[in-house]
């Protein structure tokens, strides 16, 4: 049926009889048109943007197909879905908007995907407390876009904005491009609903903090899936800002950009935007600034209050100047903002045979460069690579996101070289003291490097995924929670 | 003709469906199948033969409505999605898969030459002044639906004294273009040119921004030469009251309204002021826009025949598009698929073409 196209990492499958007999009865919850066995439901679902992804779908090759899909409208008809699930032992992958870049949403044993795109009501705008609630399936632009009519603003862009959903951002502790300023999502979230695989319904407090034991539904951050489904989230908003401010200096080095963007996050300084590119993204993205040619070029841009902005402005420029940052204006930020979105030139190179990835992980300042050093040093070693660049751009007082690039292409089989280049990028990040991931969360790939990432916290996070979901229904696969079979390093 | 252009085709179907907030049918079905790289993909997975061309895949590439909302969002220059997906349909239909929906439709086009069924003749007054300048041109879908808004142009134009002429015209050609019938649309267009060169007429106008977007765009594709001037409807009334012919007056118990941009209008054409300017004419109204107006609008439901290829689609997308109207008041469009569209939930839609009516004309008279 399926014609030509291959699953190549699939576990297991249902026969059509059993997923007729499964919609049927998911039927009776979601109603008729609420459940699919469609071949063109199974294909559209069966991936993310795992970048490796387009690879295959060049070669005709698809991961694992789901057997039924699901659109669930309402937290009861997820519970109800889920309890119906638990008690066959069927598995169920979440799916919000398949923008996830590690195979997070691939129904690697088939079952069911819970597709949460017709939850996506705004359930209440909280002007005084400054909160809003949501489900999960709401796209991004969309939250944006109803928060800005209403005079707000969410403050996470993640260049996936417009391709994401607000689920999909909780469960993978995504970071949008403003997240200097308004934080990670784990910062934005006040309170989040789920359902547990046997269909209890877990609530967290929508109040400022709480000392009343640990927060059950903050579990489900960064959860990628595996634990239960997250329905509703309440998250902070803030007024929309009334000031903007842009500057861009290029420096002689990265550390001395790292040095600045260190100490203004160490004064108490948020700038929203914070980018610092190497050589490589420099000339690639900034050619026409002329001062930053062999420069490393450094993007801020400060928002919000007019006398905070004012501050912020200062003293950025003062600690730029004082590491001799080559003012380059305004230019470059509007570049980076008309330019942030465009992710065209992934989609031309996998279209004329390249391999592709970004990878980000995140370090303290006092090794921030060295990773950088030693992952490019990496990544080049790897026959094939053509680039390995790279560039900061969310900074904490503590250390910084460093996001690599990495394109080639395959000496061999592009699978086979895709999982050389990443090997040698988890190695030589772990070696140099970092932490392998800081904001696309780990999904299939990533998984694989749990045990080195989090040692003994491995085997507690099994528990409670156990005891949480003891069927093993929820994504199974993922996060090295289980044993992938057919994916291995 | 046109080919597909596969490399742009591909390029959309690795995207990461970065304007998928835009594209109604993605955010009205919340189906990843019908999102602007899903259908991409389902596309180029069939011409690459991956896939069979089936009926369930061939349906994803039927799901656009032509809205260009893909496009305002869309970094890869040149690439129309919509425009691409018209042309997959065609080579499906090659393969010999048309949806299953729109089968009675195209026969009725072969029979009727109207995608409706048969169109009763003109009337003797609707058939206006042989041989005059002006050829009104209905469009199936006024005729249809809403022959209320037909008459309300024929009534402004006599009330501003411009002769007219109606010829038994047939469908633009549009729909059967749409669905993978090109010969038939070219067939169709043929009689039209012939009536048209036949009645003498130097200009064309018409109401329905589909019809006029394919005498702008296809005929000349299809080799057809249009012996007229073709001329939106709006436009050309909104000259008549420019030039005092019609003198718009308060209508009563009508203070406020809201007004819904056509994608053709809007989006293809970027011509958002003329109906703002007409609705200002009228005297005591005041218009409210929606959330998204202008060149920013969506999709009523209706945009390329979606109603007749999907109608719980289309019906999906109305709902949320209405969303964004304020409420309490008429809403007014100048398409008729739009206001076709728009009319679920029991909201009161009416083309601006019949409030100029009431305006110019008081109460629905001529
Ligand atoms: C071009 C591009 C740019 C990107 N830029 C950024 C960026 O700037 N910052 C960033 O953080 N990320 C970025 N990403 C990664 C991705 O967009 C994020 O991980 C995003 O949060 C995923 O959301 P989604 O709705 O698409 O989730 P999906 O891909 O559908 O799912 C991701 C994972 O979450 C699970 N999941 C989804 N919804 C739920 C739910 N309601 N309950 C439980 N589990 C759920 C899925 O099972 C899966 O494991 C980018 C991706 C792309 C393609
Ligand atoms: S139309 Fe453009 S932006 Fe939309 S999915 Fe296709 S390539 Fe991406
Ligand atoms: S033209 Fe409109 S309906 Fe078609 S793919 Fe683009 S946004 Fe979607």
């Amino acid at each position: 049926m399926s014609g030509s196209v291959e699953a190549i990492i699939q576990e297991s499958s249902m026969s059509p009889e059993e997923s007729a007999a499964l919609a049927r009865d998911l039927a009776k919850i979601v109603g008729e048109e609420g459940v699919s066995t469609k071949m063109v439901d199974r294909l559209a679902t069966c991936r993310d943007f795992w970048p490796l992804m387009g690879v295959w779908f060049v070669e005709g090759k698809v991961p694992a197909l789901p057997d039924v899909i699901v659109w669930p409208k309402s937290t009861a008809e997820v519970a109800a879905v889920l309890s119906l699930a638990n008690e066959r032992g069927i598995p169920v992958t979440p799916f919000g908007k398949g923008s996830g870049v590690l195979g997070g949403a691939i129904p690697l044993r088939g079952g069911i995907v819970l597709d949460t795109k017709l939850m996506k009501r705004v359930k209440e705008l909280d002007r005084e407390n400054l909160m809003i609630t949501v489900e999960p399936g709401l796209n991004g632009a969309l939250y944006e876009e109803y928060l800005n009519r209403h005079g707000f603003t969410g403050g996470h862009f993640p260049q996936s904005v417009r391709c994401s959903s607000v689920g999909g951002w909780l469960a993978c502790r995504a970071a949008g491009q403003l997240s200097n300023r308004y934080g990670k999502i784990e910062d934005i979230v006040v309170a989040l609903e789920a359902v547990l695989p046997d269909g209890t319904v877990i609530r967290g407090p929508k109040k400022p903090r709480t000392s009343t034991g640990p927060r059950i539904d903050l579990l489900f951050l960064g959860s990628e899936g595996t634990l239960g489904v997250i329905t509703e989230a309440t998250l902070s908003i803030w007024p929309y800002p009334e000031q903007k401010a842009k500057l861009s200096y290029a420096f002689d080095s990265l550390e001395q950009g790292l040095t600045v963007i260190r100490k203004i996050m160490q004064a108490g300084g948020r700038p929203a935007v914070v980018r610092l590119y190497d050589l490589d993204e420099t000339a690639g993205h900034f050619p026409e600034t002329r001062e930053a040619e062999g420069r490393c070029m450094l993007v801020l841009l400060i928002e919000g209050d007019s006398t905070l902005v004012s501050a912020e402005v200062k003293l950025a420029q003062e600690l730029a100047l004082e590491e001799k940052g080559l003012d380059c204006g305004e230019a470059p930020v509007d570049h980076w903002d008309e330019r942030r979105y465009n992710v065209s030139l992934s989609s031309k190179m996998i279209r004329q045979g390249a391999v592709l990835d970004t990878i980000e992980v995140t370090a303290n300042w006092d090794n921030a460069f060295t990773v950088y050093k030693n992952m490019r040093e990496a990544l080049l070693n790897v026959e094939g690579t053509a680039l390995a660049s790279g560039h900061y751009s969310h900074v904490y007082p503590e250390g910084a996101c460093l996001y690599m690039t990495i394109c080639g292409f395959a000496p061999g089989d592009k699978t086979e070289y895709y999982k050389r280049f990443w090997s040698a990028a988890m190695e030589a990040c772990l070696a140099s003291g970092a932490s392998i991931g800081h904001h696309h969360g780990l999904g299939l790939h990533r998984g694989l490097w749990m045990e080195e990432e989090q040692g003994e916290n491995l085997k507690i996070l099994r528990r409670i995924k156990q005891a949480l979901d003891p069927k093993g229904i929820m994504n199974p696969g993922k996060l090295s929670l289980e044993v992938a079979e057919k994916w291995q390093k | 003709m046109a080919e597909i252009d596969r490399k742009l085709l591909l390029d959309c179907a690795l995207c990461p469906n970065m304007c998928r907030c835009e594209c109604p049918v993605d955010q009205a079905l919340g189906k990843e199948a019908v999102s602007p790289t899903g259908k991409a993909r389902f596309a180029h997975m069939m011409l690459e033969g991956q896939l069979p061309w089936s009926e369930e895949f061939v349906e994803a590439v039927y799901s656009c409505v032509g809205c260009k909302g893909c496009e305002t969002l869309c970094p890869f220059e040149g690439l129309e999605l919509a425009e691409e997906l018209r042309l997959v349909r065609l080579e499906a239909a090659r393969q010999g898969v048309t949806l299953n929906s729109v089968q009675p439709y195209l026969s009725n086009l072969k029979k009727y030459g109207s995608p409706y069924g048969s169109r009763a003749p003109l009337s003797e007054e609707a058939r206006g002044s042989k041989g005059a300048e002006v050829l009104v041109f209905a469009g199936c879908t006024t005729v249809a639906n809403n022959p209320a808004s037909l008459e309300a142009i024929l009534a402004l134009l006599d009330r501003a004294g411009v002769s007219y002429q109606m010829v038994e015209e047939y469908c633009c050609g549009y729909p059967a273009d749409l669905w993978g019938d090109p010969e038939l649309a070219r067939q169709l267009a043929k009689e039209n040119v012939r009536l048209f060169a036949d009645s003498g007429a130097r200009k064309l106008i018409t109401n329905c921004p589909e019809c006029w977007l394919t005498f702008k765009r296809r005929y000349p594709e299809w080799e057809q030469e249009l012996p007229l001037e073709v001329v939106d409807g709006t436009a050309f009334l909104l000259e008549l009251v420019r030039e005092g012919r019609l003198k718009p007056a308060k209508v009563e118990g009508l203070e406020k309204v809201a007004y819904h941009d056509p994608c053709v209008w809007a989006r293809y054409e970027e011509r958002t002021e003329v109906p703002r300017e007409l609705l200002a004419s009228i005297p005591g109204l005041k218009l409210e826009e929606a959330a998204a107006a202008g060149k920013a609008t969506r999709c009523c439901g209706g945009g390329q025949m979606f109603q007749l290829a999907s109608p719980a689609g289309s019906e999906a997308i109305a709902r949320r598009r209405l969303a964004e109207f304020p409420a309490g008041m008429p809403i007014v469009t100048d398409c008729p698929f739009c206001r076709e569209g728009l009319k679920v939930e029991g909201a009161e839609v009416l083309e601006l073409v019949e409030l100029l009516q009431r305006a110019c004309c008081g109460g629905s008279g001529r």
